[in-house]
C-alpha cells in the first residue's frame, strides 16, 4: 500500500516537475540553492501527499506547496559558496528563436522580475502560468479585488525597473 | 508593457526544455530526506525554551542558605509559584501543541504565516510569563533578605549614611538597574533568534496585510 503511494507520488511528481522548478529558478540565485530548494518543496509535497485527495488538480495543489514553501518555509541554507548567477541556465533565451530585441526585452524582464519581492514574484508567477485571478487569490489568500489591484501594481513596479 | 509581458508569457510556457529534468530514482530518494522548513526550526527552539524554563525552576538556587524568620515566608511562596509554574507550563504546551498541529503547507500563503505567527505568539507568551515569574522571584528574594535576614553590613551602612532615605534609594536603583540589564539581555537574544528566522515571514505576511486594507 506504502509503495504504491510512494509510487504513484513520485511519478506524478516526475511529470510536473516543471513547476516546482520554475518556482526554484525564481527564488533562488544559483544552482546549490535551487535544488535545495527543489528537495525541501519535494519532501512538503510528500509530507502532504496523503491529504491530498485528488478533489482538485494535481498540479493546482502543486502550486500553492511549491510556492509556501518558496515563500514561507523554505530557509537559505548558508552554503553560498557560488554566488555567480545562473539566471542564464533557466531563462536561457535561444538567440535563433527571436529577433535581437525581442530576445534583450526579454532578459530586462527576467531580471527585473528576479527583484522584486517574495509575495510579488508569486503573483507574476502565477500570471505567467495562466492562472486566473481566482485562483491567484485562493493560493495567496487574498481577495480576488485585492490580487487584480496588486498585480497591476506589480506591473507598474516593473515599468518602472524597465524604464528607469 | 502589456506586449511585454503577453511576450514574456508565451516564452515563459515554452521553457520547459530549458529547465532541469530529474529522473524518477531522483526524485525518490529526495522524498526520504530530512526536512529543514522554517516550521522545524521555530518546534525545536519552542522545545528548548519549555526545557530552558523547567530546567531553570527545578534547579535547587541556595535553598540552603536561607534560614530563620524569614524561611517560612520563602517557603509558601516558593510552593504557590511552583503550583502556578506547572499548570501554566501545561497550558502553554497545550496551546502551542494545538497551534503546531494545525500548520499546513496546503493552507493559503497567507493563513500559513499567520498560523506560523500565531504558533510562536503562544511561545513568546510562555517566555514573558517566565521572564515575569523570574522578576517576582527575584523580588521575593530581595524582600525576604531585607525584612527577615538583612545583612549586618549593608544595614550599619545605611544608618550611619548622612541620609538614611539617600541609601535606601541607591541600593533601589542599584536592583533596578541589574533588573533592567537582564531584561534588556533577554530582549537582545531574543530579537536576535526570532529576528533571523522570522523576518522575511513577518515582512511577507504585512505586505499581504496591507493589501487587505
Amino acid at each position: 500500500m506504502n509503495k504504491e503511494l510512494e509510487h504513484q507520488f513520485v511519478t506524478e511528481l516526475e511529470n510536473n516537475q516543471n513547476i516546482v522548478h520554475k518556482v526554484c529558478s525564481l527564488y533562488t540565485n544559483n544552482r546549490d540553492a535551487h535544488n535545495d530548494l527543489f528537495q525541501e518543496i519535494t519532501i512538503q509535497l510528500w509530507k502532504a501527499y496523503p491529504k491530498f485527495r485528488g478533489d482538485s488538480k494535481f498540479s493546482t495543489w502543486m502550486y500553492r506547496v511549491a510556492l509556501n514553501t518558496a515563500i514561507t518555509l523554505y530557509r537559505k541554507s548558508k552554503k553560498r559558496v557560488r554566488t555567480q548567477d545562473y539566471d542564464a541556465v533557466i531563462f536561457k533565451i535561444k538567440a535563433d528563436e527571436y529577433d535581437d530585441t525581442q530576445e534583450r526585452q526579454l532578459k530586462l524582464m527576467y531580471n527585473a522580475i528576479r527583484q522584486l519581492g517574495d509575495i510579488e514574484k508569486a503573483l507574476v508567477f502565477l500570471y505567467l502560468e495562466d492562472k486566473n485571478y481566482t485562483e491567484i487569490a485562493e493560493t495567496l489568500g487574498i481577495t480576488e479585488v485585492n490580487a487584480r489591484v496588486k498585480m497591476n501594481r506589480v506591473k507598474n513596479k516593473l515599468r518602472t525597473i524597465l524604464n528607469p | 508593457m502589456m506586449d511585454e509581458l503577453e511576450l514574456l508569457k508565451k516564452d515563459w510556457q515554452k521553457q520547459g526544455e530549458q529547465l532541469p529534468k530529474l529522473s524518477y530514482e531522483e526524485i525518490y530518494k529526495m522524498i526520504w530526506k530530512k526536512s529543514s522548513s522554517l516550521v522545524k526550526w521555530i518546534f525545536y527552539i519552542c522545545i528548548a525554551e519549555f526545557l530552558f524554563w523547567i530546567i531553570i525552576s527545578v534547579l535547587p538556587i541556595n535553598s540552603g542558605e536561607i534560614g530563620g524568620k524569614g524561611a517560612d515566608f520563602v517557603k509558601v511562596t516558593d510552593w504557590i509559584l511552583q503550583v502556578v509554574f506547572f499548570l501554566v507550563i501545561i497550558y502553554f504546551a497545550y496551546q502551542f501543541y494545538q497551534n503546531y498541529r494545525k500548520i499546513s503547507v496546503t493552507d493559503s500563503a497567507r493563513d500559513l504565516m499567520k498560523k506560523i505567527i500565531r504558533t510562536r505568539k503562544t511561545v513568546m507568551q510562555y517566555v514573558w510569563f517566565n521572564v515575569g515569574l523570574f522578576a517576582f522571584t527575584m523580588i521575593i528574594v530581595l524582600l525576604e533578605v531585607l525584612v527577615f535576614d538583612p545583612p549586618q553590613e549593608l544595614m550599619e551602612r545605611i544608618s550611619t549614611a548622612d541620609s538614611t532615605l539617600l541609601a535606601w534609594l541607591l541600593v533601589g536603583i542599584f536592583f533596578a538597574i541589574s533588573i533592567a540589564f537582564f531584561g534588556l539581555l533577554f530582549w537582545l537574544f531574543y530579537r536576535l533568534i526570532y529576528g533571523i528566522l522570522l523576518k522575511r515571514l513577518n515582512d511577507n505576511y504585512r505586505e499581504l496585510k496591507r493589501l487587505e486594507v
